[in-house]
């Protein structure tokens, strides 16, 4: 399908060569999506910052969702690795699944980039507390 | 959606409360109800991904929630509630999935402790189940199940404040909202309005709460014990695992197609067979479980009012065995089930194929073809990635060519290779008869690769006609489509609508310019009737004298006719 992409690229700019010129997308924009789509998904609390630092997932700031993602290319496939908290007490290889399908879907629905894989990483589980 | 006509209130029928038997078959009765809807879910499943799955996985949710309750004589709602809970949790699938086993979760600890509820509590339940779905996600979307949820929960509050309320008055109001939020989702949501449908997952939620609300109204209270007042406390609930005297007997469930039947009537007849007898439907079509020790004598008397399907028959005291000796129950039947092929010679190339399919018919063709594993599914019973997995691996192949056969598996397919550590090759076929040719094309002395290469040439070369029926008005690519209307596809797409089998195929081959092909396969569906067909070939030979036409069963459901051109 994407076979627009030059070795000679600079590295981590996603290309997608056109009749009427180039579109650049930095990962830094594909992770944003996949971040928003992410947190509209059920069962996600939130994103976390990728790797866990002294074992300890961070639940990352609404403005931060892009970090608790990490985008790069492979054979001009989008991957895209997902860091998140989820709801305990759902079934998470059901969120899990909803998550890369969701995620998958959005991405390629804003860029018309194939995604070859969504990757998800749960790193942590939020207990909710009834508030009343 | 048809709406039951609210029935003059009877009194002394009203459920005053709901104790665990009575919540129980209420489930019971959403189960029925959504099998019987659950098709039309599917078809309105365009968000948050459009895989046309909803009412699959909800479905399949519900089953695994009532699983376990079916067979429990619980009297406390505490308890059954606690094992929906547990069920639906283990077995949730899909988004709507996960979201309807938060909404069990949240009633079941609102109900923690409790032997029955009030009208006024169950819906505090109601509402605090909304509560707890909502709690289980940062950014909720409105227009979606959650939003059918909280007006579901909120309409059954308003109607508990009423003294006078029963338990029929709250889910009644809880049903009636349901149906009024769901109707309101695409306002709320833009990608429904686009799509001129309603939210799938509210719909299947409000279908669950109608399931609920026919068989609380129509609930006997005979059936229902009532507990006299000041009568002190109930016996201890017997422990669910001593075994009746007259046995378990069997589980019987069916379905009944037919015209202008009375579902009273054979409701009356069949709850004189057995015990725990749930009769739902309408004129034409009735879904039965029943639990009996003669399930020949109730299979007899059904077939004598229509035409039986999808009857099943479980001994339970063999299921109660399974339950003592803990045994993992396998997972929900009908999706995806294994159907390996007889062990035979290993291929000299080290390849072997998957192929996923629906239908019986297509199931013998694809393995007298060669295919080494077959999994059943295809549209809108989607296999899951792992029933997908589970073929690849019990092949004794290390190079596996996999065949999606349909647009909607694709994706689930794309996942298999990053679990396995066979060397999986995945073929992009979207139709059964691009499958077919293939399968037909593949070579057990060429490599994986080459036959990958091969494969997919032939698959493209075959042009696909799928006919079916609408099941709701929609224009999709042009093409005007009122309900009822047959339709054909042509490689997936929507093409041409009409109300005659013959005239539609003969448009549709048509447009794929019949003079380059010498062959129309004609797979013939699960349900396809003699006449159509014979209205279909008689215009194939009529309007294209130059084509051939063979006719093979391919048992498949949804496309009554599924035509092959090459």
């Amino acid at each position: 399908m994407s076979t627009a992409e030059q070795q000679a690229d600079p590295p981590g700019v996603l290309r997608r060569a056109r009749d009427r010129g180039r579109i650049e997308v930095f990962p830094s924009v594909v992770a944003a999506m996949a971040g928003h789509a992410a947190v509209a998904c059920y069962g996600v609390m939130g994103m976390s910052a990728r790797g866990l630092r002294d074992g300890v997932a961070q639940l990352l700031r609404r403005e931060n969702l892009d970090r608790g993602v990490d985008v790069h290319e492979v054979d001009g496939q989008l991957v895209i690795d997902v860091y998140v908290i989820v709801e305990y007490g759902t079934r998470i290889t059901a969120v899990a699944q909803n998550l890369q399908s969701t995620v998958r879907f959005e991405v390629q629905r804003l860029l018309g980039v194939p995604v070859g894989e969504v990757n998800v990483f749960v790193q942590g589980v939020h207990e909710d507390t009834p508030s009343g | 959606m048809k709406t039951r006509p609210v029935a003059e209130q009877k009194p002394q029928a009203r459920p005053r409360l709901v104790d665990g038997q009575l919540f129980k078959l209420a489930l019971l009765g959403s189960l029925s109800w959504l099998t019987a809807n659950q098709e039309e879910v599917n078809r309105l499943n365009v968000f948050p991904v459009p895989d046309g799955d909803t009412g699959t996985n909800m479905l399949l949710t519900l089953q695994s929630a009532v699983e376990d309750i079916r067979e429990s004589d619980a009297k406390e709602i505490s308890k059954i509630a606690a094992l929906a809970a547990h069920g639906s949790l283990m077995g949730a699938r899909g988004n709507s999935g996960v979201i309807l086993s938060q909404i069990f979760r949240g009633f079941a600890k609102h109900v923690q402790g409790k032997a029955e509820l009030t009208p006024a509590e169950l819906a505090d339940a109601f509402e605090e189940a909304a509560n707890a779905a909502y709690r289980a996600v940062i950014k909720p979307t409105e227009g979606t199940i959650l939003t059918v949820a909280r007006e579901a929960g909120k309409a059954a509050k308003a109607a508990a404040a009423n003294p006078d309320a029963g338990v029929d008055t709250v889910v009644r109001a809880a049903a009636r909202a349901a149906k009024t939020a769901t109707d309101n989702t695409p306002t709320q949501l833009a990608i429904l309005h686009e799509a001129g449908v309603v939210d799938a997952g509210g719909f299947g939620l409000q279908v669950i709460f109608e399931g609920f609300l026919k068989t609380v109204e129509e609930s006997d209270p005979a059936a229902v014990p009532a507990r006299p007042a000041g009568s002190g406390k109930a016996l201890p609930a017997q422990r669910s695992l001593e075994l009746p005297e007259e046995g378990w007997g069997y589980c019987t469930e069916f379905l009944i197609e037919g015209r202008g039947m009375s579902v009273e009537e054979i409701r009356d007849n069949i709850a004189g067979m057995g015990n725990s007898a749930l009769v739902v439907g309408d004129e034409e079509l009735i879904r039965v479980h029943v639990h009996t020790n003669e399930p020949a004598k109730v299979l007899a008397y059904a077939s004598g009012v229509g035409t039986l399907a999808r009857t099943k028959v479980d001994d339970m005291s063999k299921q109660h065995r399974v339950i003592l000796d803990d045994t993992v129950p396998a997972e929900p039947q009908g999706n995806g089930k294994l159907a390996v092929a007889d062990a035979q010679r290993k291929r000299p190339n080290g390849v072997g194929l998957v192929a996923v399919v629906a239908g019986g018919g297509l199931t013998e063709i694809f393995k007298g073809l060669g295919v080494d594993a077959v999994v059943e599914g295809g549209q809108t019973m989607n296999p899951s990635t792992n029933d997908m997995l589970k073929a690849v691996e019990s092949i004794p192949y290390d190079e596996v060519l996999l065949l999606p056969n349909n647009a909607n598996v694709i994706l689930a397919a794309q996942q298999v290779p990053d679990l396995t550590e066979k060397k999986l090759y995945l073929l992009g076929t979207r139709t059964v008869p691009q499958g077919i040719a293939a399968v037909v094309a593949f070579n057990p002395n060429r490599d994986a690769k080459a036959n990958q290469l091969a494969m997919a040439e032939a698959a493209n070369q075959v042009q696909t006609i799928e006919v079916t029926h609408a099941v709701r008005d929609t224009t999709a690519n042009g093409v005007k489509v009122k309900k009822g209307d047959v339709i054909a596809l042509i490689n997936d797409k929507l093409k041409h609508s009409g109300s005659d089998y013959g005239d539609v195929v003969s448009l549709a081959l048509k447009d794929i310019k019949p003079e380059s092909y010498e062959l129309v396969t004609v797979y013939r569906g699960d349900g396809a009737k003699d006449k159509d067909l014979k209205v279909l070939t008689e215009a194939i030979g009529r309007d294209f004298p130059g084509l051939e036409v063979e006719v093979q069963d391919g048992g498949q459901r949804h496309y009554p006719f599924i035509l092959s051109v090459e």
